[in-house]
C-alpha cells in the first residue's frame, strides 16, 4: 500500500529557562493510505508535540516529514497552510469550535474558505449524520460535550481530507459519551477510507486502530500489537 | 463577500459591538467638533460681511457702468446697489441734515434689515426682520430722527420734493456706520423713488456703493477682471480688518475646541485600543483554527482587515449622522435663540469626518491587532503557549501619530496637540505610579476590613495591572473632563471679563466744545457718568520723515486726539509715554501709535510724521507705540498727540457711556437738546461678541459630555476584558455559598476604590495640566480649584462604582450553575 505520511529522523528541542528540552528524539514511522494509528503514551510524553509536526502544526528541529509525498519541512508556513488545506482534518481534544457561530456555520467554516459551492448543504448532510439534524442553529455554548465534539467531527470529515489528526477526541468525555464518539469517528473514517492518526491514553480506544506507536519520554517503542503484526 | 459574513457573525456574537461603537464615538467627536468649527467660521465671515451688507463693494462717486452689470451677471455674481448722500430733511417747522440711503432691490446681499415700530427699541418682540427694502412712498428711519423732526412713526417726512411716510425704525442695518452718519440720522429709502426728490443734481456730493456677492472664487474672479477698468474715483472695499478683529475674538474659543475634540478623540482611541485588544485576545484561538484549517497568514490578515474595514466605515458613516445631528441641534438652538442662521459647512469637511473612522481604526486598532495573523498554528494543540501581542511601544507611537494628524488635519493647530499629548504621556505615567501605590495601600487597609472589602481589594489585587490600567484610563478620562470645565467657565468668565456687563454701548461722538459742559451736566443729572471726554480732530497721515504713506494702509481719515493719561486697556509697548519723555530734539510734539498700525506703515520711534488736517499741515514724532485691546469697546485710537499739539485745530469732543436699557430713552433727551450730538449704537456688537461666546460655549458643553461617553466607554470596555474570569469568580464564590449581596458589595467596593484613587489622581493631574494650559495657551491667571480637589474623589468613586457594577452585573445576577458552564 502506499504510503501517505512518514516521519524520518524526527527531533524535536525547545529552549526553555530551565535549558534546552529534548522532547522528541530520533521519530521514524510511516503510514499506510487507508491504514488508522493510535499514538499512545503517559501524559507529557510529547503526543501532542509529535501529531503538531506530523500534520504540519509545528516544524521539528531536526528530520523530515513528508505527507503525501511533500517534504513539509522544506515549505514555508504558506505551504504547508495550503498542504494542509488541501489534505488535512482535525479533531482536538477541546473541541475548537468557535463560540460565536452556529453549529452549522462551524462546520461550513472550512468549506466556506475553501471557496467550494454547496457549503450549507453538506454541511447539512454531515450534521445529520452525525445525529445532529435538529441542532443546526444551536451554538457550542448551548450544546454538550459530547454534542460539541459530534460537531468537530462533521466539520472535520466535510472537507473529504485524506487523513484526519485526533489528538485525544474523548479526552473531555465521559466513557459512554466517548464510545458514542469513537463509534462515530471510526464509522466516518471507515465510510470515506481516511487515514486516521489518533492520540490517546485510553487503551480501548487505541485498540479499536489498526496499528498502535507507544509514546515514552519522546521515544518510541514498538508495541505489542505492532510486533505481533 | 466572505469577509462580510465573517463580520456579520462577528456582529452577531457581540465580539465587535463595542470596538464599533468606539470607532462610531471617535467619529461623532470629531465631525461635530469639525463641521460645528467650520460652520461656526463660516458664519462668522458671513456675519462679519453683513456689515457691509455685501461681500465686498465698489465705491465711486457715479453710478457703476452697465457693462459691469452685464458682466457681473454673466458671472453669476449677486449684485444691489446703494446712494448714500446728505440732504436736509423736513417735518413741520423742523429740518434736520439727515444721512440718506438710496438701496436698490435685494439689498442687503448679506445680513439683514431688522425693524421696529417701536423707536428705540433694541430687541424683543416688537422687532421684526425686513423681507425687502422700503416700498415706494416710505422710509425706514433711525429712531433719534423722530425726536430731532419732532415727528412719530405714521407721520410724513419732505425729502426734497417728494413726501414719504416714515413708517418703521430701523433697529440693525448693515453698514450701519455709511460714510455720512457721523452727520446725522440715517434714512432708508427705496432706489426708485430716487428720481422723484431731485435732490441729487450735478455736482452733488453722493456716495454710489455697488454690492457684490458670490462664492468667494468667482468673487476674487471678477474682482479682478474689475480691478484695471476702475478709474481713481473707485475703489473696492472689503471687511477683512472688522473679520480680523471677529477673528480675534473666536480664536482662543477655535483652539478650546479643538483642545476639548483632541481630548474627546484620545478617550474614545483608548475605548478603540482596549476594545482591540480584547478582540485580539478572543480570536487566537479561532486564528490558530483558521490556520489548522489550513488558510496561510496572508489570507487571514486580508479577511480580517477587510471586516475592519467595512466596520470602520460603517462606524464612520453612523459617527457622521449623529456628529451631523447633533452640530445641527446646537445651530438649531443658535437660530432659536439669536436668530443667527448657520453657513452651511464645507464638503471637504464631511469627507475628512469620514476618513477618520478609517484613520482612528489604523492608529488605534490596527497596532493591537496586527500580530493576530502571525498565532502560531501549534496553538490549536498547546492551549498554553503564549502569543506575542507585539510591542507596546510602538502601539502607543502609532496612535499618537493619527491623533497628531487628527489635530492638525482638523484642528489645524500642532503646538496645541504636542503639547497636550506630551503632558497626557506624562500625567499617564505619572498616574500609573500613584495608581501602584494607592492601590498597595488599599491592601494594607483590607486586611483589617470587613468581608466585602476584603473581596474588592482581593479582587484589584488579582488583576493588578488591569486595576492600574483601568485608574490610569479612568483618572486621565476625569482630569480631561475636569480640565476642561475649568478651561471653560475661566474662559467664558474670561470674556465676561472683557465685555463687562456695564460696559460703554453707545459711543457719543462730534460734541462741541461749548456742549462740553452742560452736557457733562444733563449726564449728571440722569446719574450716569463717562470715563473721559477724548477731543478729536480729523485728520489724514500724509508723510513719515520724507516718504509718503504708503496707498494701501489708512486711507480714510483717521481720528486724531490727545490726551495725558493712558486708557486702562493701552499699553507701550516701546518707547515713553508723555510723563517719562525725555521729548524730541527738533522740539515737536510727541504722538504715540498703535503697534499694528505702526508695524503695517513700518513707522519706527523717532520717526516725523506729518498729518493734515483741515487742509493744514500738523507735524509730530513718534514717541511711543502701544497695543490697545479692541474688544474692550472704549474709544480707541490709532494716533494719540501730547497734550497741547492740536490745540490749533478745533476739537470736537467724543466719548463713551454705557446706558442701561431701561434708560435707553436717554438718548431721545439727549438729542433733543443737541441735536448734532451723533450717537453709536454699540449693544449691538456687544451683542454679536455674546453670541459667539455662547455659541462657542454650547458646543463646548456638547463636547464635554462626548468626553464622558469616552470615558464611560473606556471602563466598560475594560471591565469587559475581564468579565469571563469574574463570571467564574463569582460562579465559583457562589457556589461556595457567598450570598448575592456580598458579591454585589465587593464589586461596589472594588470600582468604588479604585474610582476614588482615580479622582485623587485626576485632581491633581488636572491642576498640573491647567496651569499649564493657562500659562502656555490661554494666557490667563493661574487659579488653584481647592472645591474640585475634594468633589472630584467622591464624585468620581459614585460614578465608577456605578459603571462597574452596571458592566458586572451579569457576572453577578446570572445563577452559578449557568456562569460555571459558559465560562467554562
Ligand atoms: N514549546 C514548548 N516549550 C516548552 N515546553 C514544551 C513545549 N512544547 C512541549 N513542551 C513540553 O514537552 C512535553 C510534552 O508535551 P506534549 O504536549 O507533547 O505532551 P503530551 O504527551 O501531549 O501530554 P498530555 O497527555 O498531557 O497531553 C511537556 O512536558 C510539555 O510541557
Ligand atoms: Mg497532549
Amino acid at each position: 500500500m502506499a504510503t501517505i505520511l512518514q516521519a524520518r529522523d524526527l527531533s524535536k528541542t525547545v529552549t526553555t529557562a530551565a535549558g534546552d528540552l529534548t522532547i522528541l528524539k530520533d521519530i521514524n514511522l510511516s503510514v499506510d493510505k487507508g491504514e488508522s494509528l493510535a499514538i499512545t503514551g503517559a501524559s507529557g510524553s510529547g503526543k501532542s508535540t509529535l501529531l503538531g509536526l506530523l500534520a504540519g502544526l509545528d516544524v521539528p528541529t531536526s528530520g523530515q516529514v513528508l505527507l503525501a509525498d511533500e517534504d513539509l519541512s522544506a515549505l514555508d508556513e504558506e505551504g504547508r497552510a495550503r498542504v494542509r488545506a488541501e489534505r488535512v482534518g482535525f479533531v482536538f481534544q477541546s473541541f475548537q469550535l468557535l463560540p460565536g457561530l452556529t453549529a452549522l456555520e462551524n462546520v461550513m467554516l472550512p468549506l466556506e474558505l475553501s471557496g467550494k459551492a454547496g457549503a450549507r448543504q453538506q454541511a447539512q448532510d454531515y450534521l445529520a449524520r452525525v445525529g445532529l439534524a435538529e441542532r443546526l442553529e444551536h451554538y457550542p455554548p448551548q450544546l454538550s460535550g459530547g454534542e460539541q465534539q459530534r460537531v468537530a467531527i462533521a466539520r472535520a470529515f466535510a472537507c473529504a481530507p485524506e487523513i484526519l489528526f485526533a489528538d485525544e477526541p474523548t479526552g473531555n468525555l465521559d466513557s459512554a459519551t466517548g464510545k458514542t464518539i469513537s463509534d462515530l469517528l471510526f464509522g466516518l473514517n471507515a465510510e470515506a477510507d481516511t487515514t486516521l492518526v489518533l492520540i490517546t491514553h485510553e487503551d480501548r480506544l487505541a485498540n479499536r486502530c489498526a496499528r498502535q506507536l507507544q509514546l515514552a519520554a519522546g521515544e518510541l517503542l514498538i508495541s505489542a500489537s505492532a510486533a505481533v503484526q | 463577500m466572505l469577509a462580510l459574513r465573517l463580520l456579520w457573525r462577528n456582529w452577531r456574537s457581540g465580539e465587535v459591538k463595542l470596538l464599533a461603537i468606539a470607532l462610531t464615538l471617535a467619529v461623532t467627536v470629531v465631525s461635530t467638533i469639525a463641521l460645528f468649527t467650520d460652520r461656526l467660521e463660516s458664519t462668522l465671515l458671513e456675519q462679519s460681511n453683513s456689515l457691509l451688507g455685501a461681500d465686498k463693494l465698489i465705491t465711486s462717486n457715479q453710478p457703476h457702468q452697465a457693462a459691469w452689470q452685464s458682466e457681473a451677471e454673466e458671472q453669476g455674481i449677486d449684485t444691489s446697489r446703494v446712494a448714500h448722500f446728505a440732504s436736509m430733511v423736513f417735518a413741520g417747522d423742523e429740518m434736520h441734515l439727515a444721512s440718506i440711503k438710496a438701496v436698490g432691490q435685494r439689498y442687503p446681499l448679506r445680513g439683514y434689515i431688522d425693524l421696529s415700530e417701536q423707536p428705540f427699541a433694541t430687541s424683543g418682540p416688537s422687532v421684526t426682520r425686513a423681507s425687502g427694502i422700503p416700498p415706494a412712498g416710505e422710509v425706514w428711519v433711525d429712531s433719534r430722527l423722530l425726536p430731532l423732526l419732532h415727528i412719530e412713526l405714521g407721520d410724513s417726512l419732505q425729502i426734497g420734493e417728494h413726501s414719504f411716510t416714515a413708517s418703521k425704525v430701523i433697529v440693525s442695518e448693515p453698514d450701519g456706520s455709511g460714510p455720512f452718519s457721523v452727520m446725522g440720522a440715517r434714512i432708508m429709502m427705496n432706489m426708485a423713488d430716487l428720481d422723484k426728490t431731485r435732490v441729487i443734481q450735478p455736482g452733488s456730493r453722493v456716495e454710489y456703493q455697488w454690492l457684490l456677492a458670490s462664492d468667494p472664487d468667482d468673487l476674487q474672479a471678477f474682482v479682478e477682471w474689475l480691478e484695471p477698468r476702475l478709474t481713481e474715483h473707485e475703489e473696492v472695499v472689503g471687511i477683512e480688518n472688522a473679520q480680523r478683529r471677529l477673528q480675534g475674538t473666536l480664536k482662543t474659543g477655535r483652539r478650546f475646541l479643538v483642545l476639548a475634540a483632541v481630548m474627546g478623540v484620545l478617550l474614545a482611541g483608548v475605548a478603540i485600543a482596549l476594545a482591540a485588544r480584547q478582540f485580539a485576545a478572543r480570536h487566537i484561538n479561532p486564528v490558530a483554527l483558521l490556520k489548522s484549517l489550513g488558510v496561510g497568514a496572508r489570507r487571514i490578515r486580508l479577511l480580517y482587515l477587510a471586516q475592519l474595514s467595512c466596520l470602520s466605515l460603517l462606524a464612520a458613516l453612523v459617527g457622521l449622522a449623529l456628529g451631523y445631528a447633533i452640530q445641527e441641534l446646537i445651530a438649531l438652538a443658535v437660530y432659536r435663540l439669536y436668530q443667527i442662521e448657520m453657513a452651511p459647512a464645507q464638503w471637504q469637511t464631511y469627507l475628512l469626518s469620514v476618513i477618520s473612522g478609517p484613520v482612528a481604526l489604523v492608529g488605534f486598532a490596527l497596532p493591537g491587532l496586527w500580530f493576530l495573523p502571525n498565532v502560531a498554528p501549534i496553538k490549536v494543540l498547546r492551549q498554553d503557549l503564549e502569543v506575542n501581542t507585539g510591542a507596546v511601544l510602538w502601539q502607543i507611537a502609532m496612535a499618537c501619530g493619527v491623533l497628531i494628524l487628527l489635530v492638525v488635519v482638523f484642528g489645524r493647530d500642532l503646538m496645541l496637540g504636542a503639547t497636550v499629548l506630551l503632558a497626557l504621556a506624562v500625567v499617564a505615567v505619572l498616574a500609573g505610579l500613584l495608581a501602584y501605590g494607592l492601590l498597595s495601600l488599599g491592601k494594607k487597609a483590607g486586611a483589617q476590613a470587613g468581608s466585602r472589602w476584603r473581596l474588592a481589594v482581593a479582587s484589584i489585587q488579582r488583576r493588578r495591572s488591569a486595576s492600574v490600567l483601568q485608574v490610569v484610563v479612568f483618572a486621565t478620562a476625569v482630569m480631561l473632563l475636569l480640565t476642561l470645565t475649568i478651561v471653560r467657565t475661566s474662559l467664558i468668565e474670561e470674556w465676561q471679563v472683557k465685555v463687562p456687563e456695564d460696559a460703554p454701548n453707545h459711543f457719543l461722538l462730534n460734541i462741541a466744545p461749548s456742549e462740553v459742559e452742560p452736557f457733562q451736566t444733563l449726564l449728571d443729572k440722569n446719574q450716569l457718568s463717562v470715563e473721559q471726554l477724548y477731543p478729536m480732530v480729523r485728520g489724514r497721515l500724509t508723510f513719515i520723515n520724507e516718504r509718503p504713506k504708503p496707498e494701501d494702509t489708512l486711507n480714510r481719515e483717521a481720528s486724531l486726539t490727545w490726551s495725558d493719561q493712558l486708557a486702562d486697556d493701552n499699553e507701550v509697548v516701546a518707547g515713553q509715554w508723555w510723563d517719562e519723555w525725555s521729548g524730541s530734539e527738533s522740539g515737536l510734539p510727541g504722538v504715540s501709535v498703535e503697534a499694528e498700525v505702526a508695524e503695517r506703515l513700518d513707522i519706527s520711534l523717532g520717526d516725523e510724521l506729518t498729518f493734515s488736517i483741515g487742509g493744514l499741515e500738523a507735524k509730530a514724532e513718534v514717541a511711543s507705540f502701544r497695543t490697545l485691546e479692541w474688544e474692550s469697546l472704549q474709544p480707541n485710537f490709532y494716533f494719540i498727540f501730547q497734550p497741547g499739539a492740536l490745540d490749533d485745530y478745533s476739537p470736537m469732543y467724543m466719548t463713551s457711556v454705557y446706558l442701561p436699557p431701561e434708560q435707553k430713552t436717554f438718548i431721545n433727551t439727549l438729542l433733543t437738546n443737541y441735536p448734532t450730538i451723533v450717537v453709536i449704537e454699540l449693544d449691538r456688537i456687544i451683542n454679536q461678541i455674546r453670541t459667539i461666546v455662547s455659541q462657542v460655549s454650547d458646543g463646548v458643553g456638547l463636547v464635554l459630555l462626548m468626553v464622558l461617553l469616552g470615558g464611560c466607554l473606556v471602563l466598560v470596555a475594560s471591565v469587559n476584558g475581564s468579565i469571563n474570569e469574574r463570571k467564574q469568580e463569582a460562579g465559583l464564590l457562589r457556589a461556595l455559598g457567598a450570598s448575592r449581596s456580598l458579591i454585589t458589595g465587593g464589586v461596589w467596593t472594588e470600582f468604588a476604590i479604585l474610582g476614588f484613587a482615580a479622582g485623587i489622581i485626576a485632581a491633581v493631574a488636572a491642576e498640573a495640566l491647567l496651569i499649564g494650559l493657562q500659562v502656555a495657551v490661554f494666557e490667563v491667571p493661574v487659579q488653584p480649584h481647592y472645591i474640585y480637589w475634594l468633589l472630584t474623589p467622591v464624585v468620581t468613586a459614585v460614578f465608577v462604582a456605578a459603571i462597574g457594577a452596571f458592566s458586572c452585573r451579569h457576572a453577578v445576577n446570572t445563577p452559578p450553575a449557568v456562569v460555571l458552564r459558559e465560562a467554562a
